[in-house]
């Protein structure tokens, strides 16, 4: 009965996320027979395939292939035999301490992905790493042992970072299965083997398929690993390749032909993503979640718990705290040297006051708190709005609205940047080009995803007789929203405003296309270009100081969400 | 108190328009529990809901008290905020983010008069005591059983004393044993308050066992209204005698539209000859279904051979149901059901004869 007053601001929404979703695209895929070097020079006039045919007649794109799928295939076969093994620990068996795995492992998630390779190399560089140079003094080797500067490098740290996601994905899976179907196996004659590879491993497939396939799309589009560990020395993914065109040092960019290099990675991207979403809906009638209570039964693991236990905390060194060690210890150092003895009676904090001191700290950090405030305020309020006429309005497109919303996911953060760099150069007439804006506008699109489909599962669970309930008893609308509605939803707007935060902080790949220059520096870029430029224990300090807030803000989300599970209406 | 006249109400659904309410005219007295009942998806509580505000129907006229709160000729819309009404939903829409208190005292702090903090106090206290939940006022809504938070939303409901009170199938998420309990229990305080309730269910049982009048609902119309009694003794379509209790249907033609007895007729079945209580109006040679209830067939020893309404059946299945024996009988083709003491003698295969009192036999218009 309301709806006919908001069908203004309806469309207007759908314009909105019209514009905002297809405008890049668009002029991504003009972009890519653009034969103009600048995208400013583009005109419909100068328009051909030569994009096209430099890039896909260039042996390096064929080895460029080889290379992301052995990355993409090798991190995912990784990440997720160590999350499956994880999962099933804490959910299956009787392994000991499963309340800090619970806790630990999500945590790794703060760790921005840009430090922990750049720790890495600290750690197995061939000419710095400590770990290569003990190793080396050890057993008086000439050569390093490891170098991380390699595919394999980029397999072992994608292959951790993709852990905690698979795990909190495989967790419900393995939660959810229903004893009583192994059960019946094992009364129908099924020995214990033959129960895990007919019943158990059957029940979970199309779960764990999806999950795999959900890891490979951000294996493929994770910049900040391939760009530490693979563009120094050469080695080229798919994200890497595209910026290293853009980006380029030696020679002047062609943006075209990183367009045409990115419609291929579009087009995996896209197809994944529909073969993903038709596996999951697909996958609902498989769903074996009967809402009983019931305890899985747990596997005796015997002597072989200490084992398992010693696995998981392995885990989480390597995930965590090694990496946080390393930095916190190189940050103390006035220059770069294996721990010892001398190194610690060496420590200082020069760099420290040096970060107190350089202006493009300060400015940096200014321009990150606006850039993350403002992205994730405007992420919030959009897909509160489109969320509010998706579940709850009888808008006629509301269908392609939703759709819409979830298109951007599937595009790798580089190619939405490459668009929007695009956008904005060819719309100078608004002065967003080169400010912080620019990458704020880039990351709500690319989050737009993730905030509306969180925003409308919670706008589904503030069941609608709570507000009829409102209205009954005397409330009109606007008191309604005010004491029932915004309170109900709070804990969603302030999870998604911090979730925003801490994903805009970390993300270096779309920032790095949309930079143009102290003006527009947020603090990824910051501490990729003074790591390019070898501060090292600089980046150490500013890289230990963002790890601890971030992780205090992802005990701050732990919080609002176990909050949140109090507020959601038991409905019997 | 309620007044709902020529009621039409339309959905707009994926498949296009449904017209779910179809002319609804209901007038409840002042005190009165009415009770809308029928299967789901018959319109009855979108009816409810058009009472209290939370749809728009598309023709008719609504009023509570003498407030016109909906008129379609009028073009008068009431916002449901500014109805005198109170509330009971389904879910119970227990807001979860306010305890006890504060869901009670929600709307005494909406209305327009301002109460002082003591006398909130006072009446959240009053009608939470009116609901037996003293002692639980400053408890979290969430952590509250299934029945207290319909209790809570009952004392939600009435806290301010509307004239009118809508139950939206309070009691369809209780578990059996509370919801006989509460049954009683909510009857008896509305009935105290003096509330105008109009209640919405499935159940039949509830509707027989707490309403002065039930109105039977199907496919958006009120098919038959009176009081429990009449819905269940005297069904005037098989619809209803259908769908309250367990009913007997045999198909006749009406053989000679009086008898000697007034209101009774002569009805051919398969089965023999019925004397039958005819509606008005029927002529001989009409088709019609007879209807009786189980419990309304008695197995008699003997009878004169021609004695009127007894037929001679073979028992086919004798069912032990604790307070009754069900006996499933077959009377030539025609199958039939009838209640016995649980200690009745009678046996499976047994052949034996059934009386079936005229003024028991309904024959309604097929």
């Amino acid at each position: 009965m309301f709806s006919l007053r908001l069908n203004l601001w309806q469309h207007g929404i759908f314009l909105l996320v019209l514009a905002l979703v297809s405008l890049p695209l668009g002029f991504l895929i003009l972009g890519s027979f653009s034969t103009a070097r600048l995208p400013g020079d583009f005109s419909l006039d100068t328009m051909g395939l030569v994009n096209y045919i430099k890039v896909y007649t260039d042996p390096g794109t064929y080895e460029l292939f080889t290379n992301t799928c052995i990355y993409v295939t090798g991190s995912v076969l990784l990440g997720i035999s160590m999350a499956v093994t994880l999962a099933w620990l804490v959910e299956r068996t009787n392994m000991p301490g499963k309340i800090w795995i619970y806790a630990g492992v999500p945590m790794t998630l703060a760790v921005p992905g840009m430090l922990q390779a750049m720790a890495w190399v600290i750690l197995l560089s061939p000419r710095i790493g400590f770990i290569n140079k003990s190793l080396q003094s050890l057993f008086n080797l000439d050569e390093p042992l490891i170098d991380i500067y390699s595919l394999g490098g980029m397999v072992f740290l994608e292959g951790l970072r993709l852990v905690p996601t698979a795990f909190l994905m495989l967790v419900p899976l393995m939660r959810g299965m229903d004893p009583s179907l192994e059960e019946a196996a094992a009364v129908s004659g099924a020995r214990p083997f033959s129960t895990l590879r007919k019943i158990t491993l059957r029940l979970l497939a199309p779960g764990l398929v999806a999950v795999m396939i959900y890891q490979a799309m951000t294996a493929l589009e994770v910049f900040e690993i391939p760009g530490i560990l693979g563009l120094p020395a050469g080695i080229h993914v798919f994200s890497t390749k595209i910026y290293a065109i853009v980006r380029s040092a030696t020679f002047l960019p062609v943006y075209g032909q990183a367009n045409a290099l990115a419609m291929v990675y579009l087009f995996i991207a896209v197809v994944t993503t529909f073969f993903y979403t038709r596996l999951i809906s697909r996958g609902e009638r498989f769903t074996i979640i009967t809402g009983k209570a019931y305890r899985p039964r747990q596997f005796d693991l015997g002597q072989w718990r200490f084992a398992a236990l010693g696995f998981v905390v392995l885990y989480l060194f390597l995930a965590i705290l090694l990496p946080f060690l390393a930095f916190a210890y190189a940050s103390f150092l006035a220059f770069l040297q294996p721990p010892s003895l001398e190194a610690f009676r060496g420590f200082t904090l020069k760099n420290y006051r040096f970060l107190a001191q350089y202006g493009e700290v300060a400015s940096a950090l200014k321009n990150t708190v606006v850039m993350v405030v403002v992205t994730a305020t405007m992420t919030v309020a959009l897909s509160f709005f489109v969320s509010l006429v998706i579940v709850r309005s009888k808008f006629w497109g509301r269908k392609l609205l939703d759709q819409l919303a979830f298109m951007p996911h599937a595009i790798p953060g580089i190619v939405l940047g490459i668009a929007f760099f695009w956008v904005f150069l060819k719309i100078d007439f608004l002065p967003i080009y080169g400010t912080v804006w620019a990458i704020s506008i880039g990351f709500t699109v690319s989050f737009l995803s993730y905030g509306t489909r969180s925003m409308s599962a919670s706008l589904l669970q503030v069941h609608k007789e709570l507000e009829e309930a409102a209205y009954v008893s005397g409330a009109r609308p606007w008191r309604t929203m005010r004491r029932v509605f915004l309170p109900l939803m709070m804990p969603t707007l302030v999870g998604i405003w911090i979730w925003v935060v801490l994903h805009a902080v970390r993300i270096a790949g779309l920032p790095l296309i949309l930079y143009e220059g102290q003006q527009n520096q947020v603090l990824s870029i910051l501490i990729w270009n003074m790591w390019d430029e070898g501060y090292v224990p600089a980046v150490a300090a500013i890289g230990t100081l963002l790890m601890l807030t971030l992780l205090f803000l992802t005990l701050l989300v732990r919080y609002v969400g176990f909050r949140r599970q109090i507020v959601q209406p038991p409905l019997v | 108190m309620i007044r709902i006249k020529n009621l039409h109400l339309f959905y707009q659904t994926e498949r296009g328009r449904v017209h779910a309410v179809r002319g609804i005219d209901v007038d409840i007295q002042q005190g009165q529990f009415f009770t809308l009942l029928g299967p789901s998806g018959c319109g009855k509580t979108t009816t409810l809901r058009s009472v209290a505000g939370l749809e728009m129907p598309e023709q008719g006229q609504i009023f509570v008290g003498d407030d016109l709160v909906f008129s379609s000729t009028e073009k008068t819309f009431v916002p449901p905020y500014d109805r005198d009404i109170g509330m009971v939903f389904q879910s119970y829409a227990i807001w979860p983010h306010l305890n006890v208190f504060e869901n009670v005292a929600f709307p005494l702090r909406e209305m327009r008069r301002k109460f002082s903090r003591r006398q909130i106090g006072d009446k959240v206290a009053h009608a939470l005591a009116l609901v037996q939940l003293e002692g639980l006022a400053d408890r979290p809504a969430p952590f509250l059983s299934g029945g207290q938070q319909q209790r809570l939303a009952l004392a939600r409901a009435i806290v301010k004393e509307p004239r009118v009170l809508l139950l939206d199938e309070p009691l369809s998420n209780l578990d059996a044993k509370l919801r006989e309990e509460t049954r009683f229990e909510l009857r008896e305080l509305v009935k105290r308050l003096g509330i105008t309730t109009l209640y919405v269910t499935h159940d039949q049982l509830e509707a027989l066992t707490m309403s002065d009048t039930v109105a039977i609902m199907d496919q958006g119309r009120i098919v038959q209204q009176g009081t429990p009694v009449e819905i269940y003794q005297a069904p005037r379509e098989k619809f209803v005698a259908n769908f309250i209790g367990l009913t007997n249907f045999l198909e006749g033609q009406v053989a000679s539209a009086g008898t000697s007895v007034a209101g009774i007729g002569e009805v051919m079945t398969a089965s023999g000859k019925l004397h039958c209580v005819l509606p008005d109006g029927m002529a001989a040679g009409e088709k019609v279904i007879v209807v009786i209830r189980p419990e309304d067939i008695n197995i008699v020893a003997d009878a004169a051979p021609a004695a009127d309404n007894v037929l001679r059946g073979k028992v086919d299945a004798l069912i032990f149901m604790g307070d009754a024996l069900e006996c499933q009988l077959s009377v030539g083709a025609q199958k039939l059901r009838t209640k016995l003491h649980p200690a009745s003698p009678v046996r499976q295969g047994q052949t034996v004869l059934l009386q079936l009192p005229a003024e028991s036999c309904r024959a309604l218009r097929a």
